[in-house]
């Protein structure tokens, strides 16, 4: 056996890791992936509370705009119903 | 912070509807209320949930394409003598000649009933209306604000259950 053989055999010899290795591993499964998921799930609700506000808020507009429309017709129309009458008896 | 915003936002609305309302003493004698103010923003948001394949809501996002704003006021009193004649004179007198000019009105003394029609025309476009309607009551006061052009008017009168005056 050379020196050059030796010396590899030594390098990639297996050794054994730390006794907390595993628990260090684990540990930082742990921490990091719910966090992610946190991040993750609260981006979702964000939008998704963002979209169904919006569509509250739109829906409710529509209303308010109908309505409007309602109330300003019947009051053109009997204004101009009256005007119609009018011209009718002369 | 609050304050300066509510300001603001008091002077945009103001800035907008062509006269002042100041009906606002009204409110805590009136059993039925409406406060609308409906601004450009509001009005554009609405569009976009305005059915175009129910034949009124594809006629209401056609008009409210070309406006600007609508702010109304209408109260509902549970007797007689609630609001004075002052109240709608104040409204009257901003609604003054060159741009404004009462297209058409009624007034019967008989049901106590008054309903008039001003329009607002600048460079010879019509940019507002304000209808001002009042019954022994019930006290109406709106502000509809763009371009509106007569043949939406008269598709205004005819819909939602209304019917619709026979043209002669």
């Amino acid at each position: 056996m050379d020196w050059l053989e030796q010396e590899l055999k030594q390098a990639l010899a297996r050794k054994e890791p730390a006794a907390d290795f595993d628990a260090r591993v684990r540990r930082r499964l742990v921490r990091t992936t719910p966090r992610w998921l946190a991040a993750a799930a609260a981006l979702v609700v964000i939008a998704g509370g963002g979209a169904l506000y919006r569509r509250h808020q739109g829906e409710q507009a529509k209303e308010q705009v109908m309505q409007a429309m309602r109330l300003a017709g019947s009051k053109l129309n009997r204004v101009q119903a009256h005007v119609q009458a009018m011209g009718e008896r002369q | 912070m609050k304050p300066a915003f509510l300001a603001c936002a008091l002077a945009g609305v103001l800035f907008a509807q062509q006269f002042k309302f100041n009906l606002d003493h009204l409110a805590p004698k009136a059993s039925e209320k409406v406060d609308l103010s409906l601004t450009a923003n509001l009005l554009q948001l609405a569009a976009n949930f305005l059915d175009t394949n129910d034949a009124d809501e594809a006629k209401v996002k056609k008009l409210v394409a070309g406006l600007q704003g609508i702010y109304i006021k209408s109260f509902e009193f549970k007797k007689e003598g609630q609001y004075t004649k002052a109240d709608l004179d104040q409204i009257r007198n901003q609604l003054k000649a060159p741009e404004w000019q009462r297209m058409m009105g009624f007034e019967s003394s008989e049901d106590r009933e008054s309903v008039e029609i001003w329009v607002r025309n600048e460079n010879n476009k019509m940019t507002g209306l304000a209808i001002l309607a009042s019954e022994a009551t019930s006290l109406t006061v709106a502000n509809i604000v763009g371009s509106i052009e007569l043949s939406d008017l008269s598709e205004l009168g005819g819909h939602f259950g209304i019917p619709k005056l026979k043209k002669k």
